[in-house]
């Protein structure tokens, strides 16, 4: 076989090289992040986002995560014990409602009375946006008045030429 | 033109009650919320089942929630550290005293303090209804826990019936107890 060949079998079958090693990393990063999913320092890190979502009841505008109350710590104690017997977040969030109402939740929920929190701003700038139309509609449909001095306000420009030739005309014909 | 002035008038009559009436509610709802007092946390847990615990007692064997159904349960957190908790700790000894032969149970759950200074203090006033340790606090937050002292009243059929932030009043909690029993007897 010589070189000619040879170069040029590698030049055929290179993009499929590329192709294949292209593959091999994605597959290589899938598997990393899944590892990496159930590595302890990933549970320390939902703590951290359950605890983010919890306010501390005994703080004011502290979450669980950020309070150094010993009762905010207790909490994360909770979460994290929680967690490792297998409740889901919305589990422990739900334990927490249960026992310290709605007021224990960083974001009010959307469900509820509490769900005013999200949908009456919307409804707010619904109505501002609609009464903004309807008063720029109305502007622009409003006459505009002539300057003063310009005459009747029913007569164009045109109009009022054609007034001012007829009148002088008139004149003309006057007699004296 | 005195058509449309007519016309203007009731749009403007529409436009100010429309304003009158947001006003008033804006106004309702800040006289309801600001004549609300702040500290009074009402537990979602008042008229539930109440969370079930098993505790050590600091002298004495475990102490479960569930197997003192059909008796009237007094679960009041304190610490030794906490002056509050001092003040009502003669009131609830004298309820046990009066209703523990009408099965009444008044069960002290310490929070947030050391064995050791919760015996001491139990050994020198006088405790003399059981109490219980929640090292890890998990009773606690079970029960919306903000502080001590809190107190839950659980009737028979095992439903928070009251729950009280700050130091228990001693008539109230004699009253409370009665109305149970007194509709427990019926």
């Amino acid at each position: 076989m010589n070189a000619a060949g040879t170069l040029r079998r590698v030049r055929t079958s290179l993009p499929g090289l590329l192709v294949l090693i292209a593959l091999a990393a994605g597959l290589a990063t899938l598997v990393i992040v899944a590892v990496s999913g159930h590595s302890p320092a990933s549970q320390a890190q939902q703590v951290q986002q359950v605890a983010a979502g919890l306010h501390c009841p005994i703080c004011k505008d502290l979450s669980v995560a950020d309070s150094p109350a010993p009762l905010a710590q207790q909490m994360r104690q909770e979460i994290a014990q929680k967690l490792r017997a297998g409740e889901s977040a919305d589990q422990i969030r739900a334990g927490f409602v249960a026992a310290y109402g709605d007021s224990v939740l960083m974001s009010p929920p959307r469900q509820g009375v509490a769900g005013a929190a999200y949908y009456l701003p919307l409804l707010v700038l619904a109505a501002g946006l609609m009464a903004a139309f309807t008063t720029l509609r109305r502007w622009l449909r409003t006459p505009q008045p002539d300057p003063p001095g310009a005459g009747s306000p029913h007569l164009s420009a045109s109009q009022r030429r054609a007034v001012a030739k007829a009148v002088a005309r008139l004149r003309e014909e006057e007699p004296g | 033109m005195r058509r449309r002035l007519t016309r203007l008038t009731r749009r403007q009559t529409r436009l100010l009650a429309g304003v009158g009436v947001a006003v008033a509610v804006i106004v309702a709802l800040l006289a309801t919320g600001l004549g609300r007092d702040p500290s009074v946390i009402a537990s979602p847990l008042v008229g539930r089942t109440a969370p079930n615990f098993t505790l050590p007692q600091l002298d004495g064997p475990p102490v479960t929630l569930s197997r003192l159904r059909g008796q009237v349960v007094v679960i009041n957190f304190w610490a030794s550290w906490c002056t509050e908790c001092h003040v009502e700790q003669a009131a609830l000894d004298q309820a046990w005293q009066q209703f523990r032969d009408s099965g009444v149970v008044v069960i002290g759950v310490n929070f947030q303090d050391t064995a050791g200074a919760a015996r001491s203090y139990v050994s020198t006033t006088d405790v003399t209804y059981p109490v219980v340790e929640d090292s890890d606090s998990s009773t606690a937050l079970a029960y919306g826990l903000r502080g001590v002292p809190e107190t839950f009243v659980v009737n028979e059929s095992g439903r928070i019936v009251d729950h009280v932030i700050g130091p228990v009043d001693e008539a109230a909690l004699v009253s409370e107890i009665n109305s149970i029993l007194l509709a427990r007897a019926r």
